[in-house]
């Protein structure tokens, strides 16, 4: 792309304004390492270290807390649970957004009016702050007064209340449902932008071929939308992996840590027992799993990019 | 990508500045004007009453301000608050507000300034032993207790005289009791014994009580350990207790209760003051009394309460001790008690006749509170106590049996800290 086909004037222009370009983003690049790269290497640093102010212990420990870490059980408990919550979680965001991107698409081609309208309100969910709306859920699975357990009483569908949170699995799918309300109109608005850029003519032309709505789906509007699919994949599985807030103040982990994510452990370890060096080493752990699944994407998102450009 | 794991990095940006940093300047100053702030909790009373008194150290203090910096309820959020912020060359703050599970860390951290001073041996007299005792690290004083909590009994009177009832004094009376009131109102909406279940410092209370009241102790060990933790789950088991208890703290207990849903409840010495107030449904329907303990035993409740220290960094320490001894002294405990429904950390004070005149129910809570157990006393608090939490709360949900979950969080505490660590302070 970069000037193969430019003349030699543009080239030698190129040059200069990468020169400048570099110089020009030095500042932001060195703000950027200074507040990312800096914090993120420290934490490295003191992965290696056995630090607990408490003990006035401060002391180089090579590998130890790698080691241990290998061994720790509650953290491969946490890693399960972790991707156990981001594996369903996006997948039922990513599928249900995509459900409501279409409907929205649909519904409001062409009526900006009511388009604006049902996008805010859409988007409600996803505006509330987390904390607030974890509190909230934690009302709505209240066995006694809840609002969950009262429909499905009223409806007839169980006979007693049931206690959403009071099971380590039941609760991690409630942390799911949460977190999946929360934020499909997030993943829904992204394809909704996605869904828009779809040259309408591509539609027109399809439906003179005689092809019916499932092909039309099939092989054409899921094709041209794979990059944002793969863009809103790799948004939602970030953060995903890195939920902290809904569920600590829904459930702090419990019970019996059922529902303890590799953000909580690193949290409790690194505040709450003060244990600065294997604190940091589990958040070291967590930013590689968080790195891995990146790494991951980008590589899908490159394929598929070539395959378009191709 | 730097977006991407701005949780890790924020993790580890906190790390940092608990590990590197000073906190902020102190706030200018007014010439010859000196301002000490003062970190707390937010209260559970009516905080204009606390300002208030504030306001009247000041006249009495010449040329001294003090600002209120108030932290969020959550005991949790306030350790770390202060984890974050003692670590510095200077903290931006000269009095802070301490839970009695935190003073040997902090202490043992080198965070907090030596009080000896403060209390002459005669003034010691005054106080609550076991308060003292979690305030004194390697033989020396770093916090003056401010005021107590201990765990209670809350019952519903009414209900229990129209059943011919006295409060419970075991464990299986309490039950009994449940059964034949719920038997008798054949209301569906209300519940028998609410308590603390969810994972956090309360569950482990709860289960410290329920051990010491039959006369065991939770991180030893052992069949009664283990009997008390499956009397936990048997409350719950046979619908003694709703199931909602698993996920309940505090509040939630308060609330329910409050409501007039519950016959009992344990619950800290603060909600009294809650559900006596104006409008509360439960005015003067409810009763207080000891725990129950087990046929044979002696009831303990577990000991909870705040405490007064000086960051050792502090940039004002003389005027903060000297509102320390304001904030202690028997006037402003008395009106403390009376204004915000404190119960005061000084033992004389509950032998002053018109206080008890004015607060009847503090007779009741005196001998709670004398008799009233510690926590393990030690820096390695919320070690042993973040050990247990998820096994105690995997016990209850039955994830793990009772002696599983306590042999486990043994297991641990031994391999993190040696055996018996607390007991070496």
């Amino acid at each position: 792309m970069n000037g193969r086909d430019g003349h030699r004037g543009a080239s030698r222009r190129g040059i200069s304004e990468r020169a400048w370009g570099a110089l020009f983003a030095g500042p932001a690049l060195f703000l950027v390492g200074l507040l990312a790269l800096a914090p993120l290497l420290g934490a490295v640093w003191l992965s290696f270290h056995r630090r607990l102010p408490i003990f006035g212990i401060s002391e180089f420990a090579g590998a130890r807390n790698y080691w241990l870490l290998w061994g720790d059980e509650r953290f491969w408990a946490a890693c399960r649970t972790t991707l156990h919550f981001t594996g369903l979680s996006v997948a039922a965001e990513l599928f249900l957004g995509l459900g409501l991107a279409l409907l929205l698409d649909r519904v409001l081609n062409g009526r900006a009016a009511e388009a604006r309208w049902v996008q805010a309100a859409v988007l409600i969910p996803w505006a509330v702050p987390t904390v607030v709306s974890a509190q909230m859920w934690s009302w709505l699975y209240h066995p006694d007064y809840g609002l969950l357990n009262y429909l499905l009483q009223a409806t007839g569908l169980v006979s007693s209340p049931i206690n959403w949170l009071d099971d380590p699995v039941r609760a991690l799918h409630a942390a799911v449902l949460m977190d999946v309300w929360k934020t499909t109109p997030f993943a829904a608005l992204l394809l909704l932008a996605g869904l828009k850029t779809i040259p309408r003519d591509l539609y027109l032309a399809a439906r003179a071929d005689g092809a019916g709505r499932w092909a039309v789906f099939r092989h054409l509007t899921l094709p041209l939308l794979l990059p944002v699919i793969l863009i809103v994949l790799v948004f939602r599985t970030m953060d995903a992996v890195r939920i902290f807030d809904a569920v600590y103040v829904l459930t702090g982990g419990g019970p019996g840590n059922g529902t303890e994510t590799l953000s909580i452990y690193a949290y409790k370890t690194l505040f709450q027992t003060l244990q600065f060096g294997y604190g940091s080493t589990l958040a070291t752990a967590m930013f590689l799993v968080v790195l891995a699944l990146t790494a991951g994407y980008l590589l899908l998102l490159r394929r598929h990019l070539r395959e378009i450009a191709s | 990508m730097s977006t991407f794991s701005s949780q890790g990095v924020l993790l580890v940006a906190l790390a940092l500045l608990a590990g590197c940093t000073a906190g902020s300047a102190p706030p200018p100053q007014d010439s010859g004007t000196i301002t000490i702030v003062f970190k707390h909790g937010k209260f559970a009373g009516d905080p204009e009453a606390f300002t208030a008194l504030l306001r009247d150290f000041e006249r009495r203090t010449p040329g001294v301000v003090v600002k209120e910096e108030v932290l969020p309820a959550s005991t949790d959020q306030q350790h770390q608050f202060y984890v974050v912020n003692l670590e510095g060359r200077s903290v931006a703050f000269d009095l802070l507000a301490v839970d009695v599970i935190w003073a040997q860390e902090f202490a043992r951290a080198g965070w907090l300034a030596e009080l000896d001073h403060l209390l002459q041996p005669a003034e010691r007299e005054d106080q609550f032993p076991e308060m003292i005792r979690a305030a004194t690290y390697a033989g020396r004083l770093y916090a003056i207790p401010w005021y107590m909590e201990a765990g209670l009994l809350y019952y519903r009177r009414d209900l229990l005289e129209r059943y011919g009832l006295a409060p419970p004094r075991t464990w299986p009376e309490l039950v009994a009791a449940v059964h034949a009131i719920q038997r008798g109102e054949r209301d569906p909406g209300l519940q028998g014994f609410l308590w603390q279940g969810k994972q956090y410092e309360g569950l482990v209370c709860v289960a410290h009580e329920l051990a010491w009241g039959g006369g065991a102790d939770l991180l030893e060990g052992g069949a009664d350990a283990a009997q008390a933790v499956s009397f936990m789950r048997r409350l719950v088991g046979e619908a003694v207790s709703p199931a909602s208890v698993a996920t309940a703290d505090e509040e939630t207990t308060r609330r329910l209760f409050g409501a007039g849903r519950a016959i009992f409840m344990r619950n800290w010495s603060y909600a009294w003051t809650l559900l006596q107030q104006d409008g509360s449904p439960v005015r003067d329907k409810v009763g207080l009394a000891p725990l129950p303990a087990f046929p044979g035993h002696e009831s303990v409740s577990a000991l909870g309460g705040w405490l007064l220290a000086v960051p050792k960094r502090a940039a004002h320490p003389r005027e903060a001790q000297a509102l320390i001894r304001y904030l202690t002294s028997p006037e402003v405990q008395r009106r403390l008690t009376l204004d915000l429904g404190y119960q005061p950390a000084r033992r004389d004070l509950y032998r002053d006749a018109a206080l008890m005149e004015a607060k009847p129910w503090l007779r009741d809570l005196l001998p709670v509170l004398s008799a009233a157990r510690s926590r393990p006393v030690t820096p390695y608090y919320l070690t042993l106590s973040h050990i247990l939490q998820p096994e105690l709360s995997a016990a209850l949900v039955a994830a793990k049996s009772p002696e599983e979950a306590l042999a486990s969080a043994k297991r641990q505490v031994g391999a993190l800290l040696g055996s018996r660590p607390w007991e070496r302070g």
